[in-house]
């Protein structure tokens, strides 16, 4: 079941990011994003695992790339979104390979799933809000609380961070 | 790189460039990645708080079995949505069959709600040795691995895989001084006994049976009486030679497990027979375990003997440091030892302190020649070693040392009952 999503990812991340470049005339790289789809599965069916890491950068950068030079930008945004899928779900099948033969795998998968499911279909879904939804006008009081929030948030991430 | 590290830099940065370029769409990009650590964050473990218990089915065993390890881990914190774990192996043992043995690995994936228990077993077993359990190191994470902790929970455990015992009999060792109690050993002097020692003016408290009538026949107003040895038990050290130099030799051949397997026989069978026994291991250190009598004592020297090496150091490259203050004095040593050209002076040193000397000595030679090639200069060289060799034992022989020359071929208590058992009373009694 992981597999299968992981190459789902991968492909879903390659190929919007490839139809995203060809919309906007730049053929020349689409090429170059299927080789990344090819060398990310041959590198993870060979457990090197580390690769996930560097592809995950390549997606992004060539996502914000794209949205820098305002190719469609849902398609940018499936393309750092299957990146990402296809990094979790890399390194989760890295980790379920840790698990003896008798271990509950599937309720782990099932849970994982689930759960990596729900986190993207929520980034994409305050991602597309964020595109169509725009404020003009914000009261001060509503703007204090949105910087706060913003760096109390920020803070537990620093925090976070600072543990590891 | 962690992995929440590489998701805040790119969160970081894509932010920072919206900011910058004063362009939504990086925000909108960084919102799923800003998204996956929150929930991240926000489903990382609170308190971690796993306990473990270890049970072997057996604490003792013998080389190369299988000894079956289960371990309990217990969540006493709160829910744990992903747990790597690992039980440390001690080095040296190996996995052999059980539920995870498919993998080769005794490492398990799982989850573990509050309060919720897992078990898992598996089969080890490994060569001789003293091996320490330490623990599960176990890797807690959030279900998407952005928060991780390392954490090592103890499980303690030990197993002790002793050397092979062959069970020998009746050890023939004559020490010239022997303790207080009743036991086996010839006292060198006169009492109740077995064996004929002398004879002696009758007196009232003899038995009538003692009288030898012969001898009282010679005179006419004198009665003698038959003296027989007294038996009694014997302060016996056995000094383990674990010097690489001599135990050692190429392609990771070794004599020291033959050697330690020696030592565990006569130590058995010198405790069995009633004596005090230490056992004194002589290797890059010094080893000595106190002497003792009995089933407690031979534990305390099979455990000793689980945990011995060879090795090297330049303080015990000869075995003129043997510490004789360990031994009392004129008790029986007992060298388990291949024996080297160097080894003449000390023994001989032993010999003159008044030391009973006996030497156990696995043949190197024997040893050596049976995994090279029969080839003529190998036999000629074997040959010439072996003569040597059977001179430097002529010559401890000389000096009141009994060597024996084992050929470890031959199984060790067949050895010993050719070369050093004592036949039974009854057999001695007549004549045998």
């Amino acid at each position: 079941m992981t597999i299968i999503a992981l190459v789902l990812s991968i492909l879903l991340g390659t190929a919007s990011l490839a139809i995203g470049y060809i919309q906007a005339g730049v053929t020349s790289y689409s090429l170059w994003f299927l080789l990344l789809a090819a060398l990310w599965l041959a590198a993870h069916f060979r457990k090197w695992y580390w690769f996930s890491s560097i592809a995950l950068f390549v997606t992004i950068f060539a996502a914000a790339y794209g949205v820098w030079h305002e190719f469609p930008t849902v398609w940018m945004l499936f393309g750092a979104l299957g990146g990402l899928l296809g990094w979790d779900l890399s390194d989760f099948a890295r980790r379920l390979s840790y698990a003896a033969p008798m271990d509950d795998t599937r309720s782990l998968e099932r849970l994982h799933m689930g759960r990596v499911g729900i986190v993207a279909a929520l980034g994409f879904g305050l991602a597309i809000l964020s595109l169509f939804v725009r404020i003009h006008r914000l009261a001060f009081e509503v703007a204090v609380g949105l910087i706060l929030l913003a760096t109390l948030g920020l803070t537990r991430l620093v925090m976070g961070l600072r543990k590891y | 790189m962690s992995r929440s590290i590489l998701l805040g830099l790119l969160t970081y940065g894509l932010l920072l460039t919206g900011i910058v370029t004063v362009k939504g769409e990086f925000i909108a990009l960084a919102l799923p990645l800003v998204t996956y650590l929150i929930v991240g964050y926000l489903q990382a473990p609170e308190k971690i708080n796993l306990e473990a218990t270890r049970h072997l089915n057996v604490e003792r065993t013998s080389p190369n079995s299988d000894v079956d390890v289960t371990v309990i881990v217990t969540n006493r914190g709160s829910n744990l949505e992903e747990i790597q774990l690992e039980d440390i192996l001690p080095a040296g043992l190996t996995i052999r069959s059980g539920p995870s043995s498919a993998v080769r690995t005794n490492r398990h994936l799982l989850r573990l709600a509050k309060g919720e228990s897992y078990t898992f077993a598996y089969t080890v077993s490994g060569p001789r040795g003293g091996y320490v359990f330490d623990g599960l190191e176990l890797r807690v994470n959030d279900h998407l691995a952005v928060s991780s902790s390392k954490v090592r929970v103890e499980a303690k455990g030990r197993l002790f895989v002793l050397p092979p015992l062959t069970r020998v009999r009746n050890i023939a060792i004559r020490p010239r001084r022997t303790r207080v109690y009743a036991g086996t050993i010839p006292a060198r002097a006169g009492g109740t006994g077995t064996d004929f020692f002398g004879v002696r003016e009758y007196q009232p408290s003899d038995p009538p049976r003692a009288i030898n009538w012969r001898a009282s026949a010679r005179y006419v107003d004198k009665l003698y009486a038959n003296e027989f040895q007294q038996e009694r038990v014997a302060d016996v050290g056995i000094v383990l030679d674990g010097r690489l130099r001599t135990n050692e030799f190429a392609s990771g051949h070794s004599l020291f497990e033959y050697s330690v397997q020696a030592a565990a026989s006569l130590a058995d069978a010198l405790l069995n027979q009633g004596n005090r026994v230490g056992l004194l291991l002589y290797a890059s250190y010094l080893a000595w375990t106190l002497p003792g009598y009995g089933k407690i004592q031979r534990e305390r020297i099979l455990h000793a003997l689980a945990g011995a090496k060879t090795g090297e150091s330049q303080v015990f490259s000869d075995l003129e440091h043997i510490p004789t203050r360990l031994f009392p004095p004129e008790s029986q040593i007992v060298m388990v030892s291949p024996l080297c050209d160097d080894d003449f002076a000390p023994l001989i040193q032993l010999r003159a302190q008044g030391y009973e000397v006996m030497i156990v000595s696995p043949n190197p030679v024997k040893f050596e020649l049976s995994y090279l090639p029969t080839i003529a200069t190998v036999q000629l060289a074997g040959r010439v070693i072996h003569m040597e060799r059977a001179m430097l034992l002529q010559k401890m022989g000389r000096a009141g040392i009994h060597v024996l020359d084992w050929d470890v071929a031959e199984p060790f208590d067949l050895f010993v009952k050719r070369r050093l058992s004592r036949s039974p009373f009854w057999l001695r009694a007549i004549g045998r």
